[in-house]
């Protein structure tokens, strides 16, 4: 019965994670960085003080922690063409200059840290082959088609 | 009078034999490792390994349809390569967890689980066909890549799914709560001999 009325409580916290701050995040790439962000690298819990304060600091982990294994979900059932859209709109949306935003992301590779602890293998192995194509093709169509440097 | 002799030791050896094997029985730490492994390797399958929607992306053409309207050679060719690279690799966990599953069958399934002898034959048959089409698969996605057998994959796909359930039949009865009991019933039945 504690175990239910949990379940039901993280749903809850979820649901509101959902509706209250992932719904200004509507692609799964943004979802997926801004959840892993909530992430502490040393523990693997996940921290959110608004969540925390409304339900408890376990119960927000829970649902972060559902909230990102969603996202990577999402993202891994993505089609190639809608990972580059993806991708493309978040590097514009951090206002980073292009080329330094696909060179960091080629060498550091910083998606590998993005996916849930306990993500499937293979999807997570899938999803960072992606990533890595997605980058080939944004970088192959800034050598097509490159942007004039603003005077 | 030798012969008579001779055969007379050979009958007691076979009845001691059949003695032994009969009290023996399985074994229960050894039989409550493979119900373990075998659970795993049925979850590592069928959450992991081939829901369609995971085994389409990988092999989907519209994604080779989209590099080839839209990128230079060098990135097509990335593109083959690592595509090449996650379709053998699933292909090679496919192949590793139903050799798991195999090995449970023909160790410990007998001693758990109420199958037929025509669904165990069924089975082993299933089992030898899906680790030669994996093989078969391996080899092919390596000299060809990721969309050489798109059949192939589906077949092996569907079949492997196929014997999942069967084998989850098998083990329906073992739940997670008797996954937390099966370390104390083995502790248990170790004290009793």
């Amino acid at each position: 019965m504690t175990v239910q009325l949990r379940r039901m409580d993280v749903q809850q916290a979820a649901n509101d994670l959902r509706h209250r701050t992932l719904a200004d995040i509507p692609r799964s790439l943004d979802r997926l960085i801004y959840l892993a962000s909530m992430r502490d690298y040393n523990t693997g819990l996940y921290y959110h003080d608004g969540l925390a304060s409304r339900f408890t600091q376990e119960v927000a982990c829970e649902a972060l922690a559902d909230c990102h294994r969603e996202a990577f979900r999402q993202l891994v059932g993505c089609s190639l063409e809608e990972l580059v859209h993806q991708m493309e709109a978040y590097m514009e949306s951090t206002c980073t200059n292009a080329s330094d935003f696909l060179t960091a992301w080629k060498k550091l590779e910083p998606y590998r840290v993005a996916v849930p602890v306990e993500s499937d293998p293979l999807s997570a192995q899938f999803l960072f082959s992606s990533f890595k194509i997605a980058l080939a093709i944004l970088e192959s169509r800034r050598h097509t088609h490159p942007v004039e440097p603003v005077a | 009078m030798i012969q008579l002799i001779l055969f007379s030791l050979i009958g007691a050896l076979l009845v001691f034999a059949l003695f032994f094997a009969m009290r023996r029985g399985p074994r229960t730490e050894g039989s409550s490792t493979a119900l373990v492994g075998a659970r795993q390797a049925l979850n590592s399958l069928q959450a992991g390994l081939l829901p369609p929607e995971l085994v389409e992306r990988i092999f989907a053409p519209e994604d080779y349809e989209f590099v080839a309207s839209q990128a230079p050679k060098d990135v097509r060719d990335l593109f083959c390569a690592e595509r090449k690279k996650v379709a053998i690799m699933w292909v090679d966990q496919v192949r590793q967890q139903i050799r798991s599953l195999m090995r449970f069958h023909l160790g410990s399934a007998r001693f758990h689980a109420g199958l037929s002898l025509q669904t165990e034959i069924g089975l082993a048959v299933d089992f030898t066909g899906l680790l030669i089409a994996c093989r078969a698969l391996q080899v092919l996605l390596y000299l060809r890549g990721a969309y050489s057998a798109p059949r192939m994959v589906g077949a092996t796909a569907a079949t492997a799914t196929r014997v999942c359930r069967i084998s989850e039949e098998s083990l329906a009865f073992l739940n997670a709560a008797s996954i937390g009991g099966l370390g104390d019933r083995s502790a248990g039945a170790a004290r009793l001999l």
